[in-house]
């Protein structure tokens, strides 16, 4: 068990709680904007619905059916953006892909990085995984097309 | 290992150790750990005797074929053709100019649909199966698009077997002027009945291909016995080489087929006006072909004939029982298909752990297997899954790894239950 926790870096306790018991999945009524990603190369698919508030994100659900890696990227995601603006959703995007190709987002600095990601942070181990970082990805596709659909 | 294992083995005369120590990259360490390989199906690992031959082959005596009047290039023409005599005997083919090199198995089968294809009219028709990687199934769907002929799709039962009352029905129309199946699903490890198909798909007036690249690596393959029109198979899971396969086709088929691809090596005689082709195998055979490569699918074959099918195919089917048993146990583990006939390939999916979840975890361990939807969506699609996990076992598979394996994948279900 330890043994598998040690090799595993990548498979952090949070995204394995997540992954097992998301506190976000589920649909909403009367949805603002919703975004779908899939991956044909194996199947992952997640719909993202999210309602604003005012000039803010206030709710964010996820419907995914996909890896453990999928559902909780999707299920953090959800977390994390409740409450911001559509541009600080969208730099939060950027700065997650660039942790995940391991780079600092262009023009910001790493500290800023890690306050902005938070407990997103979790998935930097990813970088060793490059056949996975789309699994990770899937629901921001997802996010990006929702967001598309509100005006601000 | 389990008693029963241990008494199989005993009754036949593979020895693994040995083997292994002819596979330089067996001692690799991934992950800190040693090498686990169970991904043989998408590709196997290659023994000394390739390595050394395709080395040896361009330190001392390449050059190009067919065509140079000096020493060297006689000397490599004459290992390169050595190889298709090779190949010919291998899988009993009567002629061995009935032996046509191509780069895989995707290949060779894109040669017929595209030369027996062009042979085809509107109204006639090709039969597939529900269970067929990409690579039988895209050729002929580009063909039925170009030439506008029918495609049938020969359905499966539920254990993972072609069912074949429905391929008779499909067949009773008299409409099917090929039948295009594997001999073993890479999914499944389903071993097809090729002769019984071969029987149906004749007295339907059709001819028969199968996809041998699975299952040439596991048994003897005699196309003559199987009553095969057409065989295909691929070098680099029959611990040879990348870029080189095979196909092997009825004399009087590949003379009545047009070329695949033109250019030098193919003709006769050249004219601005009017060029001819050359006679069979080289009509097929255009360009400078993969020469250090079919010099190593010559090694790989005398080395796998060496050790005996006898021997590959009773190792591998003791390894096959050893692994159903282990797996079974693994709690949440459900193996994909209980097919009559398998060869070692066993798919399987585990509650609440999704395949690739499977496949990252175990390679954390030093363990390779392959997830995914295997070049195979359709059938992915019939069993009602996105993807499995697979694993796969060669000639140097150890009962030991399959244990490995399993106690894996207890501890990763653990994990995330």
């Amino acid at each position: 068990m330890n043994n598998m926790a040690d090799s595993g870096a990548l498979y952090d306790r949070l995204i394995v709680d997540r992954a097992r018991t998301p506190l976000y999945a589920g649909r909403l009524e009367q949805a603002d904007g919703q975004g779908e990603g899939k991956n044909p190369l194996c199947g992952d698919k997640t719909r993202v619905e999210l309602r604003m508030a005012d000039t803010h994100i206030g709710e964010v659900r996820h419907q995914t059916r996909g890896c453990a890696i999928c559902l909780a990227a999707a299920d953090l995601m959800a977390e994390r953006v409740a409450g911001q603006t559509v541009l600080q959703a969208r730099d939060l995007s950027q700065r997650f892909s660039a942790m995940l190709v391991g780079e600092p987002a262009s023009a910001l600095d790493t500290n800023t990085d890690k306050t902005a990601l938070g407990p997103l942070q979790a998935f930097a181990p990813l970088r060793a995984h490059r056949a996975r970082i789309r699994c990770a990805e899937l629901p921001w596709v997802a996010l990006k097309e929702a967001l598309s659909h509100v005006d601000v | 290992m389990t008693s029963a294992f241990a008494q199989e083995k005993t009754q036949q005369d593979l020895d693994v150790a040995a083997i292994r120590k002819q596979f330089p990259i067996l001692s690799q360490k991934v992950h800190d750990r040693p090498l686990v390989f169970l991904d043989s199906a998408a590709s196997a690992q290659k023994p000394d005797a390739v390595i050394d031959a395709m080395a040896h082959t361009m330190r001392s005596q390449y050059a190009n074929i067919h065509r140079g009047l000096y020493w060297m290039s006689e000397r490599t023409t004459e290992a390169y053709e050595a190889v298709r005599d090779q190949v010919a005997r291998f899988l009993n083919a009567p002629s061995r100019e009935e032996i046509i090199f191509t780069r895989n198995s995707t290949e060779a089968i894109n040669l017929v649909a595209h030369s027996f294809g062009a042979l085809l009219r509107p109204g006639q028709a090709v039969v597939i199966s529900e269970m067929e990687h990409h690579a039988n199934l895209i050729p002929w769907q580009m063909l039925r698009d170009r030439a506008g002929i029918e495609l049938r799709v020969a359905p499966i039962t539920d254990a993972g077997d072609i069912d074949l009352e429905a391929l008779q029905a499909l067949l009773a129309d008299g409409a099917v002027a090929l039948v295009a199946i594997t001999h073993m699903s890479n999914v499944l490890g389903t071993v097809t009945p090729a002769k019984t198909i071969a029987d149906m798909a004749h007295s339907a007036g059709a001819q028969v291909l199968f996809d041998g690249s699975q299952s040439v690596v596991h048994r003897k393959t005699d196309v003559q016995a199987l009553g095969a029109d057409f065989y295909t198979f691929t070098g680099h899971k029959l611990y040879g080489p990348t870029g080189i396969g095979v196909l092997w086709a009825r004399r009087d088929l590949l003379e009545a087929m047009p070329p695949f691809l033109g250019g030098g090596d193919m003709i006769s005689t050249v004219s601005f006006e009017k060029s001819t082709w050359a006679n069979v195998p080289h009509k097929f055979e255009a360009g400078t072909p993969a020469i250090i490569e079919t010099i190593g699918l010559g090694a790989a074959i005398s080395w796998v004939e060496a050790i005996g099918f006898e021997a590959i195919a009773a190792h591998e089917a003791a390894l096959t029982t050893h692994a159903l048993a282990r797996l079974a146990d693994v709690p949440g583990l459900k193996v994909v298909g209980q097919p009559e006939e398998r060869g070692g390939v066993i798919s399987f999916t585990m509650e609440d752990v999704h395949p690739h979840d499977i496949a990252t975890l175990l390679d954390r361990n030093g363990i390779a297997v392959r997830a995914g939807h295997h070049c195979a969506e359709p059938l992915m699609r019939r069993l009602g899954l996105t993807a499995t996990a697979r694993a796969s076992f060669g000639i140097y598979t150890l009962p030991e790894e399959i244990d490995t394996l399993a106690e894996t994948l207890v501890r990763i279900r653990n994990f995330f239950v």
